[in-house]
């Protein structure tokens, strides 16, 4: 009986097929266009992302020398093999782990308190309102040059205020130090990038009714309580938006290491994209430098996956 | 109707932008090259054309050159001396390009892979290797063995532009490398001449900064000139960087021979007792060229080996710079100097002839005399006149260049031992086996490695 339904079921014209039919011509004119008017995004999509990004992969499992034309054909897994092993990979992934996370939750810290402070009544807020903002604008380049003077030991002010107060016997050099340099330049980093949280963070508290806030002072809850309890929830979708979207750009950030460091001294401030130049434009070597371009893409897509996996879960919880 | 063809349209415009943009350039009836962007191009040429037909066909071969000049007089008068060739016959005219050394190699790379290198270029020493590695560089053997001022050119930079037996490069200008001393300050410590080996000069550090207050020497520990001072320290020592093997590839020999490792480990022991002794600023492990240049020059400390275009530094701080003198690097077991051959590349074209013309116009006795005179000239009958120039250019005798292979994991090798002897504090000897693997490992990836 179950056997007959489904026969009969199977015999039915698909639903497709008679929607398709009922569109009209004035319909179908009307999709055509449509389908124009996306054809430049995705021309651009396909020459400028999915074009570069195939052809990344595709080199990774390539020999592929700029300047050693003897080294070509398939190389398999060789390129991941020789990144791998390369001396200071492991440098390189610790580093980006250690300046992504430091730098995200640096950035995040002072974004959080500078947003507090100007969220309060105080004189002059709208000044300071403006001024947090300068720091994000001055371009990287100028950022980064100005603080690598300011921290030289010859004639850097810093060096200079710091002997002057008696916290430095002599001039440090911050940035050629192999324990000094990454963490000088996660400073930098915050110092930059602190404003953007500053300004989102700000706008999600003006959001946050202070009618309940009010009502829970009534009920007796302090200050860390409130702050904890109903600011910070508040403000958990705006946060978690930021942080994982700051996450993916320090991970992948070039400029500020390269201009402050290029990555040294001895790789000790080198990340992975850093890493990644050095196998293209030193030593033109672009099948390793795809094969790091790949694993990184697979490193910030896992990410990205476990991130969406487990907001799905909550939700659904 | 009217949205849809207005659509069609748009698209189609699109798309042809699209295909315009990526289109290559207007091509070369002698194929050879490219004509340069306007943004970056300087033109020395009175024509304005693109490469043209042959002499044969009555037209002028047009070669495209890349070179590495600036705004300062020397520029301009190398230009001129360029438009003066173009002037002076007819049959080859130069288009120039300027382009910074800066950025220059990259651009050279990518102009050869995508077949559109130019005629000739500027380029730097460091580069050769690599250059004749992807077969790029035009055999100048034939011309310069006809040429009647070869003898003119100073046998070992004639060696450095020589691999295989074939001239596959030009000298263009040398930059030396000498000690230069602030006498005040040595004279103030009660020196009247400047050390002559490692020892000496470490024994004088300790009186000049006791009597003076600064640092008796400097260095560049990072940068492009690291990797060419420590080469000259090791050549003091009797090393070499690599050495030519029986089947005509390189190798790093040191770890092969305890004699060579001691050597090695020595000159490393050397820049470890140079911070040890505050002989020279304990930030000078870190130093680039710029640091290194800047310093000496506001007389902040007393000695350094550095090259001939400190003579612009002299007339930028004539106050501080009035008391320098120039002598031979201080040196271990025999003295030695980092000679640095900046080149002219030819790159092979259909028109060799016209390229050897010009190559031959520039380092020819009157372009050399005018261009290079103060004491940075390839030519042995260029001589210099001020201490900048008969100095410095008696030393080019003992000149060591970088051998004939891919040198940039190589230099960065050679930068980072530095950093593992200064920065990490590694033991003499493991730096040098390390740095004696790290130099194999590079010709080992550029498939130079001998026995590989």
């Amino acid at each position: 009986m179950r056997d007959m339904h489904r026969a009969e079921t199977e015999k039915r014209p698909l639903p497709a097929i008679r929607l398709r039919s009922s569109i009209s011509p004035r319909e179908k004119r009307f999709k055509r266009i449509a389908y124009l008017y996306i054809l430049p995004a995705v021309v651009f999509f396909i020459l400028l992302n999915a074009y570069p990004l195939i052809t990344v992969l595709w080199d990774s499992f390539q020999f592929k020398s700029l300047v050693n034309k003897t080294l070509t054909g398939f190389a398999g897994l060789a390129n991941y093999r020789e990144v791998v092993h390369n001396e200071y990979f492991r440098t390189a992934l610790w580093n980006t782990v250690v300046w992504t996370v430091l730098s995200v939750a640096g950035e995040y810290l002072f974004g959080i308190i500078t947003a507090l402070a100007l969220n309060q009544n105080v004189k002059g807020r709208t000044l300071f309102r403006a001024f947090i903002i300068v720091p994000w604008v001055v371009p990287i380049l100028i950022a980064g040059l100005t603080w690598t003077w300011m921290l030289t030991p010859d004639y850097g002010v810093i060096n200079l205020w710091l002997v002057k107060l008696g916290l430095l016997k002599e001039p440090y050099y911050w940035l050629g130090e192999l324990n000094t340099a990454l963490l000088t330049v996660v400073f930098v980093n915050i110092w930059r990038s602190f404003p953007f949280y500053t300004i989102s963070l700000l706008a999600a508290l003006q959001s946050v009714s202070r009618d309940i806030i009010e009502a829970a002072a009534i009920d007796g809850a302090g200050i860390r309580t409130r702050f904890w309890r109903i600011v910070m929830p508040q403000l958990k979708t705006v946060s978690l938006t930021i942080i994982f979207i700051h996450v993916i750009w320090t991970a992948i950030n070039f400029d500020f290491i390269f201009i402050m460091t290029e990555g040294g001294p001895l790789h000790s401030s080198e990340t992975l994209p850093i890493m990644i130049y050095r196998y293209a434009m030193e030593e033109y070597n672009f099948g390793n430098a795809s094969a790091l371009a790949s694993m990184m893409l697979g490193f910030m897509m896992s990410g990205f996956i476990l991130y969406y996996l487990i907001s799905v879960r909550k939700n659904r919880g | 109707m009217k949205l849809k063809a207005i659509s069609g349209i748009l698209a189609m415009a699109l798309i042809l932008t699209l295909l315009a943009a990526c289109g290559s350039k207007g091509s070369s009836e002698n194929g050879s090259s490219a004509s340069p962007s306007a943004s970056e191009s300087a033109s020395a040429s009175a024509s304005a054309s693109e490469s043209a037909g042959s002499g044969d066909s009555g037209k002028p071969i047009t070669l495209n050159m890349w070179a590495a000049l600036d705004s300062t007089e020397a520029g301009k008068k190398t230009l001129a001396k360029i438009e003066a060739f173009n002037n002076l016959q007819k049959d080859v005219q130069v288009n120039v390009q300027i382009i910074s050394y800066d950025v220059m190699h990259d651009k050279l790379i990518a102009a050869i892979n995508a077949g559109d290198a130019p005629d000739l270029t500027w380029g730097l020493s460091e580069w050769f290797g690599e250059l004749n590695k992807m077969d790029a560089l035009a055999d100048m053997t034939p011309y310069i063995d006809k040429w009647e001022d070869k003898s003119k050119i100073f046998p070992n930079v004639l060696d450095a532009v020589t691999v295989d037996g074939k001239v596959k490069a030009l000298p263009n200008y040398l930059g030396i490398r000498a000690l230069l001393y602030h006498k005040d300050i040595l004279a103030q410590a009660g020196y009247n001449a400047p050390p002559k080996t490692w020892d000496e000069l470490l024994k004088m550090a300790s009186v000049i900064k006791e009597k003076t207050g600064k640092e008796a020497f400097g260095i560049a520990g990072k940068g492009v000139r690291s990797p060419q001072e420590l080469m000259m320290y090791l050549a003091q020592n009797g090393l070499t960087v690599a050495d030519r093997q029986a089947d005509g590839k390189y190798k790093n020999t040191w770890a092969d021979n305890p004699d060579q490792l001691k050597k090695a480990a020595e000159v490393f022991k050397f820049y470890q007792d140079l911070l040890a002794t505050k002989t020279i600023k304990s930030d000078a492990k870190t130093w680039g060229w710029e640091e290194e240049d800047q310093n000496f020059a506001l007389g902040q400390y007393a000695m350094v080996v550095n090259g001939p275009w400190m003579e612009g530094r002299a007339k930028d701080n004539p106050d501080t710079m009035k008391d320098v003198e120039i002598a031979a690097p201080i040196y271990s077991e025999k003295p030695a100097t980092f000679l640095e051959v900046a080149m002219l590349f030819p790159f092979k074209s259909d028109h060799p002839d016209a390229t050897w013309k010009l190559a031959s116009y520039l380092i020819g006795k009157d372009y050399q005399t005018e261009i290079n005179y103060a004491g940075n000239s390839p030519r042995s009958d260029v001589q210099a006149t001020n201490k900048w120039g008969k100095d410095f250019l008696a030393l080019a005798p003992q000149g060591q260049v970088f051998p004939p292979v891919s040198l940039s994991g190589i230099t960065t090798a050679l930068e980072d031992s530095l950093a593992r002897a200064m920065l990490k504090n590694d033991k003499p000897e493991v730096v040098a086996q390390w740095l004696s693997d790290a130099i194999n490992e590079s010709l080992r990836k550029t498939g130079e490695l001998s026995g590989s």
